[in-house]
This record gives C-alpha cells, sequence and structure tokens, in this order.
C-alpha cells in the first residue's frame, strides 16, 4: 500500500477539483515543450519548421526516427551511455554512503573543516577547473605538478572515475542520515553491532528514498554530461549520447523534425527509467514504515 | 590600405627571389626535406554533417594515393569554440594534434604560445612547395587574410573551409514586384519595403530584409559601402566611418517602417523558402541548407553580391570568411607531412572536389576549368554565382581581440534594432571598446 | 539496571572508542577523499595556481593578486564587466530559487497525498529535468519566440503587445512603466526581460527534480505525528505549517542550498539560451568566466574570476547556514 497522508475525507469535495485543477494546468505548462518536441518529432520537414507551429501533425512521420537513427552510430552512442552512467551511478552511491556515514554518525576530529571542503568542491565553476582537469587527463609527462599525467583520453575510465565521488550525494545523505532517530543507534550499540552493519541493515533499508533519489540524480547527471566528455574525447567509439545530439544540432538546420526526433530518443530511456524508479520510490516509502 | 599593399608586395617580391635562392634559415630546410618513412598525422576539425563526409571523403582519397606512407586521421571536435577550446586545453597540456582547422584569430592567439609553423618556407619550397604560376593560381584575399601583421608578416595558415558573404534572393517575390536584383543600396532598401506586407492589424506578415547581427556581415556592408574595417596601423579600427554609420542608419529605417525583423537561430532560412522574407545575407555555406528546404517546398532563389556602393563592378567588395588549417610544430616529418596533406587539398583537382562536396569554395582560380566543379554548378547554379564573387572578396582582421570586437559590433547593431541607442551613440561607445581591446590585446 | 545490560566489548572507556571510531571515519571517508582529492580538489588548486600568473595563452609573469584586482577594481575593462556580472548573477537567483522552491514544496505535497494519477503526474513534472538544456532549448525559442510564438498569442488575448522576450534587453520595469507611458530611469529598470524568461526555463527545468527531492523528504515523517495531530484536532493549514514544514525542514534547507548554489554556477542553461544576450544583461558571472578563458584564451584572469566567484557562493552558502541552519529541526 502506498504511504502517504492519509485521504482528506472531511475535506469538501471542491478542495479536491481545486488541488486537481492546479496539478493539471502545471502539468500542462510543464510538459508542453515535451508534447511539441514529439509531435515535431512527427512532423515532416516543412510543417516542422511552420510558422505558427501546427497543434498536431496532418501526417505522422515515424520514419524519421529510423533516419535520425541512421545519421550517426546512435547505437554505439547509447551503448556507452548506459555503461558509463552505470558505473557513475552504483559507484557513486557506495563512496557517498560511506562518507555520508561517517559525517552524520561518526566522531572525528577535523568533520567540519572536511565537509566544508567537500562542500566547497561543489562551489566551484567547472569552468575554471576544466583546463587543469583536462591536463590532468592528457598523456603529457611533466604537465601535472611535474608528474607524468594519466593519459586516459578517449576512454571510458575518463568518464566515469572523476565522478565516482560528488559532495552532492554525500551532502544529500548526510541530511537523511541525521534524522535516523538517536534511539536506533543507541540499540544497535548496546546490540554489538559496529558502524558497518549499523548502516547495512539500519540506516541504509530507512534511506532508500534518499538513495534512489541520490541515484536517480546521479544517473540522469550522469546521462546529460556533455561539455567534459566532449572535451576529453575525439573517437566516436566513446562518445556519448549529448555529445552526439549537440554535433547532430549543428548539421541537422532545418531538418528540425529530425532533430526533434533525435531529441526525443534520447530522453526516452531517461523517462523509462524515471516511470519505474518513481514505483520503487513510492514502495521504498512504503517499507520504511512506521518504525521507532 | 595603402601601407598593406606595399608590406605584401614586399613579402610576394621577397618570396619571388628567394624561390631561387638556396635556402638559407633553419626552417627552410625543413621544409625542403624528403620524408624517409611512413608518418602518421592527425588533423582537428570542427566539421560535422555533409561537410565532415566530404572531408573524410578526401582524407580517405589522401591516404590511399599519396605514396609517401602518409596516413591522415581526421577528427571532429564540436563546433569551432569547442574546437578553440580543445586546442588551447592541448597547449597547456603539450599533447597537440599535427594539424587543426582554425579560423585565423585562433591562429593569432596559438602564435602566442609560438607553436604555429611558418608555411611561407613550405609553400616556396623548391621540393615540395608550390610553383609560381600555382601559387597565383589561388586567390589573393586567401593569402592575406592568413598572412599575420602583428608577428612579422608571416603566413601562419592556410586556407581550408572558405566561404563569403553573399546576398540570397527570392526570385517569386522580386518577380510579383516586377523589380530587378537591387544594385545599390537605395535601390534594396526599396525593393525591400516594397516586399513587406502587413495584414490588417498591422502585424508584418512578409519581411523585406533579415538583420544580421553578427560582425562579418556589418563588415561586409562596410567594404560593400566602400569602406575599410581597419585604421592601416592596424591600432585602430576604421568601421565607425561614414560607411559604418551609414549601415546602422539603414537597420534603424527598415527596422522603424517593418521592412526588416530580426530572425531567431535560422528562421531567416525557412523564412525566405516559404516566400515570407524577400532577402538575406548569408554565407555560401548556407546553400546545401537552402536546397534541402527547395526539395520540400519548391522556390526560385539565386545568390548574388551585396548591394554595392561603388558603380564599377569590378571594385565590388564582400567580405570573405570561413576557416583554414595551421600546421603545429612538431618533428620536421610530421610538418612536412602536414603540408603535403594541405597543399594537396588546395591543388586543383582537390579543390574542385572538395568544393563540390562540401559547398565551400575553391581556393584557386583553375578550379572552374574542372569537369567536377563545371557538373556540380550544373547541378547547383548558385554554386557558381558564389564562384564568381570569391575575387571580389577581402578577408576580415586577424589581430588579437577581434573576437572580443566581434562582440562590440554585435551589442552595437542590437542596441539600435531594439531602439536602445541611436546609430550615432550605438557607434561611439563601440567604437571607444574596441579600440580599448585592441590596446589590450597586443 | 543498564550496566548490566551493556556487555563487557562496549564496557571499554570513552577515550579508548573515540581514536578507533575516528580511524574507521577515515576509512569510511577513504574513497570520497581520494577521488575528489585528485580530480576535484587537485585540479582547483592548479587553477588557483593560474589565477596568479599572466597567463595569456601560455604562463606569463608573476601578478600575485593583480587579476583579482582587476575583476573588483583596478582595471577599467574588467571591473564594471565583474560588477554588472555579479548584480545579474544575484538578480537571476532572487528571481529563480524563492519561487522555484515555493511551486516545488507546494507541488510536492498535492502529489504526496493518496490520489488518482499521482504517478502520471509526477512523471510529467520530472520531464523538464530529464530533457537536456540542448534539446529543450530548441523548443523555448519557439514557444518565447518574437513573431510567431505561443506566448505572445496568450499575452495577446491579454491586450499585451508582442514581446522580444530572449532577445528583449530592456528591465522589466522599465517596459511595465513604458505600457503606461511613464520612462524610469535607467537603474530603476530592472532586469531584462530576457532574464526573466531565463530564470522561467530554469524554473521549468528543475521543478521535478526538486519535487522528487520534496517528496523523499515528506516521506521521511513519521505517520504519528500526523495521526498524533489529527487526534488532536487540528486542520490542514495547521497540520502543514506546524508540523510537516518544520520536520521538512532538513529537506527544504538542503534544497534552499543546492538550488542557489546551483544558480549561482549555472552555465549551461544560459550559454544555449542566450549565450549573455542580449547586450550583455544575462552575463552571469560564470559566462564571463567561460569567455575570458575560452574566448580571450586569458586562463590567469579566467581563474580568478572563477574563484572570486567561488568566494562569493562560500559566503553566500555560509550566510544561509548560520541564518536558516538555525531554524532547522532534525526531529
Amino acid at each position: 500500500m502506498e504511504r502517504g497522508l492519509p485521504r482528506l475525507t472531511t475535506r469538501p469535495r471542491i478542495g479536491s477539483i481545486a488541488k486537481h485543477v492546479v496539478l493539471i494546468v502545471v502539468a500542462g505548462i510543464v510538459a508542453y515543450p515535451f508534447y511539441f518536441m514529439v509531435t515535431s518529432s512527427l512532423k515532416d520537414t516543412l510543417e516542422a519548421i511552420r510558422t505558427p507551429p501546427t497543434i498536431f501533425p496532418n501526417e505522422l512521420h515515424p520514419e524519421n526516427y529510423t533516419d535520425a537513427w541512421n545519421r550517426a552510430p546512435w547505437g554505439r552512442y547509447f551503448i556507452n551511455t548506459i555503461f558509463v552512467s552505470v558505473s557513475v551511478t552504483i559507484l557513486e552511491l557506495i563512496t557517498a554512503c560511506l562518507a555520508a556515514y561517517a559525517f552524520a554518525r561518526m566522531k572525528f576530529r577535523g568533520k567540519g573543516i572536511l565537509f566544508t571542503v567537500f562542500l566547497a568542491t561543489l562551489m566551484i565553476p567547472s569552468e575554471a577547473t576544466l583546463i587543469p582537469r583536462y591536463v590532468l587527463m592528457s598523456p603529457s609527462r611533466v604537465a601535472c605538478a611535474g608528474l607524468p599525467c594519466l593519459g586516459w583520453f578517449d576512454s571510458y575510465q575518463v568518464q566515469i572515475v572523476p565522478f565516482i565521488a560528488s559532495a552532492f550525494s554525500i551532502f544529500l545523505l548526510r541530511q537523511f542520515f541525521l534524522s535516523i532517530p538517536n534511539e536506533l543507534a543507541d540499540a544497535a550499540r548496546i546490540d554489538g553491532a559496529g558502524h558497518l552493519r549499523f548502516l547495512w541493515s539500519i540506516v541504509l533499508p530507512l534511506s532508500i528514498p534518499a538513495l534512489i533519489t541520490a541515484g536517480l540524480i546521479t544517473f540522469l547527471g550522469s546521462w546529460n554530461a556533455f561539455q567534459w566528455p566532449l572535451i576529453v574525447t575525439s573517437k566516436p567509439d566513446f562518445r556519448v549520447v549529448q555529445v552526439g545530439l549537440s554535433a547532430f544540432r549543428q548539421e541537422a538546420g532545418s531538418s528540425y523534425h529530425l532533430l526533434m526526433a533525435a531529441s526525443t530518443f534520447v530522453v526516452a530511456p531517461i523517462v523509462l527509467l524515471f516511470l519505474v524508479a518513481q514505483r520503487y520510490l513510492v514502495q521504498g516509502i512504503a517499507r520504511t514504515g512506521i518504525r521507532g | 590600405m595603402r601601407m598593406k599593399a606595399a608590406i605584401l608586395a614586399a613579402v610576394m617580391l621577397v618570396t619571388a627571389a628567394c624561390s631561387g635562392a638556396p635556402p638559407a634559415a633553419q626552417q627552410s630546410t625543413e621544409a625542403d626535406i624528403t620524408l624517409s618513412g611512413p608518418v602518421s598525422i592527425t588533423l582537428w576539425h570542427a566539421l560535422s554533417g555533409a561537410q565532415q563526409v566530404a572531408l573524410d571523403g578526401m582524407v580517405k582519397k589522401f591516404n590511399d594515393t599519396n605514396g609517401k606512407g602518409i596516413t591522415v586521421t581526421a577528427l571532429n571536435q564540436g563546433n569551432y569554440t569547442q574546437l578553440y577550446q580543445k586546442t588551447l586545453g592541448a597547449i597547456q597540456a603539450g599533447a597537440l594534434p599535427e594539424l587543426a582547422h582554425a579560423y585565423e584569430s585562433f591562429v593569432a592567439d596559438y602564435m602566442k604560445a609560438d607553436v604555429v609553423v611558418d608555411l611561407g618556407p613550405y609553400k616556396d619550397s623548391k621540393t615540395n612547395g608550390l610553383t609560381q604560376a600555382s601559387q597565383d593560381d589561388i586567390y589573393k584575399g586567401y593569402y592575406d587574410t592568413n598572412t599575420f601583421p602583428q608577428y612579422g608578416n608571416r603566413l601562419l595558415s592556410w586556407p581550408f573551409t572558405k566561404s563569403l558573404a553573399v546576398m540570397y534572393v527570392n526570385n517569386d517575390i522580386l518577380k510579383e514586384l516586377g523589380k530587378p536584383v537591387p544594385k545599390t543600396w537605395d535601390e534594396f532598401e526599396a525593393t525591400a519595403l516594397a516586399a513587406t506586407k502587413k495584414d490588417a492589424s498591422g502585424k508584418v506578415t512578409r519581411m523585406g530584409f533579415a538583420f544580421n547581427t553578427d560582425a562579418s556581415y556589418f563588415n561586409a556592408q562596410v567594404y560593400a559601402r566602400g569602406g575599410t574595417l581597419m585604421a592601416t596601423d592596424n591600432k585602430s579600427v576604421a568601421w565607425n566611418g561614414k560607411e559604418g554609420i551609414a549601415v546602422l542608419q539603414m537597420y534603424d529605417r527598415m527596422n522603424k517602417n517593418g521592412s526588416g525583423y530580426t530572425p531567431k537561430s535560422f528562421d531567416f532560412q525557412s523564412d525566405l523558402a516559404t516566400g515570407k522574407l524577400a532577402f538575406f545575407f548569408s554565407s555560401t555555406s548556407t546553400v546545401p541548407f537552402m536546397r534541402d528546404l527547395a526539395t520540400a517546398t519548391p522556390f526560385s532563389w539565386s545568390i548574388t553580391n551585396l548591394p554595392q556602393a561603388a558603380t564599377d563592378p569590378a571594385k565590388a567588395k564582400t567580405v570573405q570568411f570561413g576557416a583554414n588549417v595551421a600546421i603545429f610544430k612538431s618533428t620536421p616529418e610530421k610538418q612536412l607531412a602536414s603540408w603535403l596533406f594541405i597543399k594537396w587539398m588546395s591543388d586543383p583537382d582537390q579543390s574542385a572536389q572538395f568544393a563540390s562536396t562540401s559547398y565551400y569554395m575553391p581556393v584557386r582560380k583553375t578550379a572552374a576549368e574542372s569537369q567536377t566543379l563545371k557538373d556540380y554548378w550544373a547541378k547547383v547554379p548558385q554554386g557558381k554565382q558564389g564562384f564568381d564573387l570569391i575575387q571580389y572578396s577581402s578577408p576580415e582582421p586577424n589581430i588579437r581581440g577581434q573576437q572580443d570586437i566581434r562582440d562590440v559590433i554585435l551589442n552595437m547593431i542590437t542596441e539600435v534594432i531594439t531602439g536602445k541607442s541611436t546609430p550615432d551613440a550605438a557607434m561611439a561607445t563601440a567604437t571607444t571598446k574596441a579600440n580599448q581591446i585592441i590596446k589590450d590585446a597586443q | 539496571m543498564a550496566a548490566e545490560v551493556i556487555p563487557a566489548n562496549v564496557r571499554a572507556s570513552p577515550r579508548r572508542r573515540l581514536p578507533i571510531e575516528a580511524i574507521q571515519a577515515w576509512l569510511f571517508l577513504l574513497p570520497a577523499v581520494v577521488i575528489l582529492g585528485v580530480f576535484q580538489i587537485f585540479p582547483a588548486i592548479a587553477a588557483f595556481y593560474m589565477s596568479l600568473f599572466r597567463w595569456d595563452v601560455v604562463q606569463g609573469s608573476f601578478r600575485g593578486l593583480g587579476n583579482y584586482t582587476d575583476w573588483l577594481y583596478d582595471n577599467s575593462i574588467r571591473s564594471p564587466d565583474f560588477w554588472r556580472a555579479l548584480s545579474t548573477t544575484f538578480s537571476y537567483v532572487i528571481f529563480t530559487v524563492p519561487l522555484e522552491i515555493a511551486l516545488s514544496l507546494v507541488l510536492a505535497y498535492l502529489l504526496f497525498q493518496k490520489m488518482r494519477g499521482r504517478g502520471i503526474y509526477r512523471t510529467v513534472y520530472y520531464l523538464p529535468y530529464v530533457t537536456s538544456f540542448v534539446a529543450a532549448a530548441a523548443v523555448f525559442f519557439w514557444v518565447f519566440h518574437p513573431q510567431y510564438g505561443l506566448v505572445n498569442d496568450v499575452i495577446g488575448i491579454f491586450g499585451i503587445g508582442p514581446q522580444r522576450w530572449l532577445d528583449e534587453p530592456n528591465g522589466i520595469f522599465d517596459l511595465a512603466a513604458s505600457g503606461f507611458g511613464i520612462t524610469l530611469p535607467e537603474w530603476l529598470a530592472g532586469p531584462s526581460l530576457a532574464l526573466v524568461v531565463l530564470s522561467l526555463v530554469t524554473i521549468w527545468h528543475y521543478l521535478g527534480y526538486q519535487i522528487v527531492i520534496f517528496l523523499a523528504g515528506l516521506s521521511n515523517i513519521s505517520q504519528e505525528f500526523y495521526e498524533a495531530a489529527r487526534l488532536d484536532g487540528a486542520n490542514e493549514r495547521q497540520i502543514f505549517t506546524k508540523i510537516t514544514l518544520p520536520l521538512l525542514s532538513p529537506t527544504t534547507f538542503f534544497v534552499f542550498t543546492v538550488a542557489s548554489i546551483g544558480v549561482l554556477r549555472s552555465f549551461d542553461s544560459v550559454y544555449v539560451l542566450t549565450n549573455g544576450g542580449p547586450l550583455d544583461t544575462t552575463r552571469t558571472v560564470t559566462l564571463l568566466v567561460f569567455k575570458t578563458a575560452f574566448q580571450q584564451a586569458q586562463f590567469g584572469l579566467g581563474a580568478a574570476l572563477a574563484f572570486i566567484l567561488t568566494l562569493v557562493i562560500l559566503l553566500f552558502t555560509l550566510i544561509q547556514f548560520r541564518v536558516l541552519g538555525s531554524r532547522v529541526n532534525y526531529g
């Protein structure tokens, strides 16, 4: 059973209708650009650029999708993107759980300073560190403070390893772990459980919504990453979908219908993922139940 | 302008004198070696879509036929800004490719790190260079733009993907109006106004002209009105003269009477194709996009030179742009291999072939004799229309800071067409800023 | 008695437990420290090093804090550029964050309740976030098109003339006032319409993302509180303000912090939608960093500006932690 606030049966009906109206109107505004994208992807060349735009395609042209697909090695791009994003998400969740737990529930000297340093990494704009990070990945033998650099251009690790830790996920999970009731921690200590067991058996199950949230955000960040993959990969073998889409945007010119088709199939997997994950998010909420 | 011509004449003279003499400087020895074994080189470029396919075709042909063991790998690095970013990063990392696609202003920046090879010795080398006749066959403007006065007038890059600013015309609208293609600016303004149609509520349904805020088209219009862009000493701008003001005033008038409008992204292309627009200025590289549109909705169009102030057609002018290719310092063998590739690309047959598949302009006059190009022009008459105008095209400034000056010009034009400033005020602000930029960048 | 229940291995002296826990903590932190250290902190130090030099394509002379003072007051072009960019960035934050949070909080609360179709609503609200700015921008150019856009059609119904939206450099207060025939002085003109549109697009983009975080936060509030409150006879509004909001405060605080940092740092949205225009009215500090480093090849100055921005963000966040952090309830 889905957990949520119990249905407000004492409310007058008009409140419930008003709620739906608000939600639908906002949903309409929010979804319109997406609707526009999908309908444009099914129009023919001329109708797609027609001004003012038609609300619904005059004829449906699903072949736009195969056309757009054939114009670039999208299959390869998708495999690359899935591999990179899944790896980043799993590894990042692991490091974030451990780190967040340490910050939230362990005592050690320098905690405050370290947390500030971690947060600071969120604040430095990536444009500043772009060149040093690029140099770090280059095959140069001396540019990294006198030491050889990593030489990871055109690889998978260059797109995965730098993102295995993120101050954002650590921050998010820390906030959640902080609200685990202290009584639970005391009980666990009395039972003789160490930190690792407490984390694994109690804290994590209670934090499933937070984990799924962090995981979704990380996955999405990786899926939509564009600037970094562009600068560290040149060969199509390692290219990801956003880089492919950006290049497609340039060459599509007035072939707006194809650009929209490509944009749609780049977005579709994530939407499906969210549809599925969102159900587990809800189940996760239910599973936490009423404890403590 | 005369000073610049004099310098250029001197350079040509010295070059001519040297082509017979034995090489003396260290670098000219480098230019005359022969390759001893197979060489692999990498080209970074910013071409995508059909143009990338065209380049890949040329690269494959070179790899298969060069007979010297040279293998070229061409890699797309995104758009020009991204390519520039990466090349700068590569300079910091000491990991440059052998050659890169580059605008003149990029080359000026790369030269600050002294990583660009001087192509003069290669061009003039008896072993590996071009004959005098061949050199003269290449349009002079292409040498000019790749010669950098701030670096001792050295030839630091070679023409590669050149195009020029032209006027696109919807012939159907002109026929309907019974007017010819405008040749002067007054005719242009009048025809654009005549083409403008408004509906009952006063909303414009057909426009005369699509404004460009891009600096290159401003420069083109200044040239076409008989002006110059830079002072002869390259220390201040010259586009703030009466010609530049005239451009802004025309934009102002056309904005106010509704014959001009500001398109978003590529709107102007589809607007012309669907009969909503009579004229726009764009690069010859827009031809393939217009052709695509023409297959979807047939319409009659052509390209022609911008309206001119000069009555003598031989004095017509427009702007030449597009990117070039620069060779980075590495080993003598790699440098030579790179030179041989770009030289091959600019030879008559290849220049014609690349032009017919990529829609860029051939770099030499005799390309017109090639059958490939003639066949292409039979299919794409606008290709020939563009080619005929190359001789009238002049380069834009290639000094450091030019990219920033382009932003200043963009803002200047935007101020006028959004009504924030009068032409005179906008010009004054822009001139001060531009001159300051030049001062700071040297 | 407590002493009998505590097993022997836990009865160690408190002083001895601390160092072991500290070691364990550092072990837990090790992967994060290594990765962040190598891939974020080390490059940041390198960038800081660059900021101390004139670095015009290549490393030049040592300038100490010269690059910084250029941005802050010393240079006749750079200083005005910086302060204008900072002001633009703050306007962007002010127009985006509070509205973004209020909207997503309300929507999350509505969605949290049992109702039909909430799975669909949630997915719909999440759509903008999954659509990359590259794809979304193309659509928004159409929606806010100066000639053919939907928004112009809509406001036309209310009798307002077509606007230039993303191309409009004039300030919103100025535009509104001129509708009544009043001209405002330059400094009262307000942020440009383009910036406001940018804010709207940003809010659109992050709505679903924040709703999801708020939903997770809402789910963390134990049912017991609600049941107890209902038993006490509290009505919906009281429950919302006295139970939900306070207990949600760790999440709200998190979202507020992260959203502010996000907008202060944002680049992609601005770059793709306006690239700093029109007339530099949407030129945020990040865009100025980009232009300095990747158009002018002035890496020293670019790095210095980025660090100035970092300090601004740090200050802003510390103030937030101080002012709002004290009001957070950890339950």
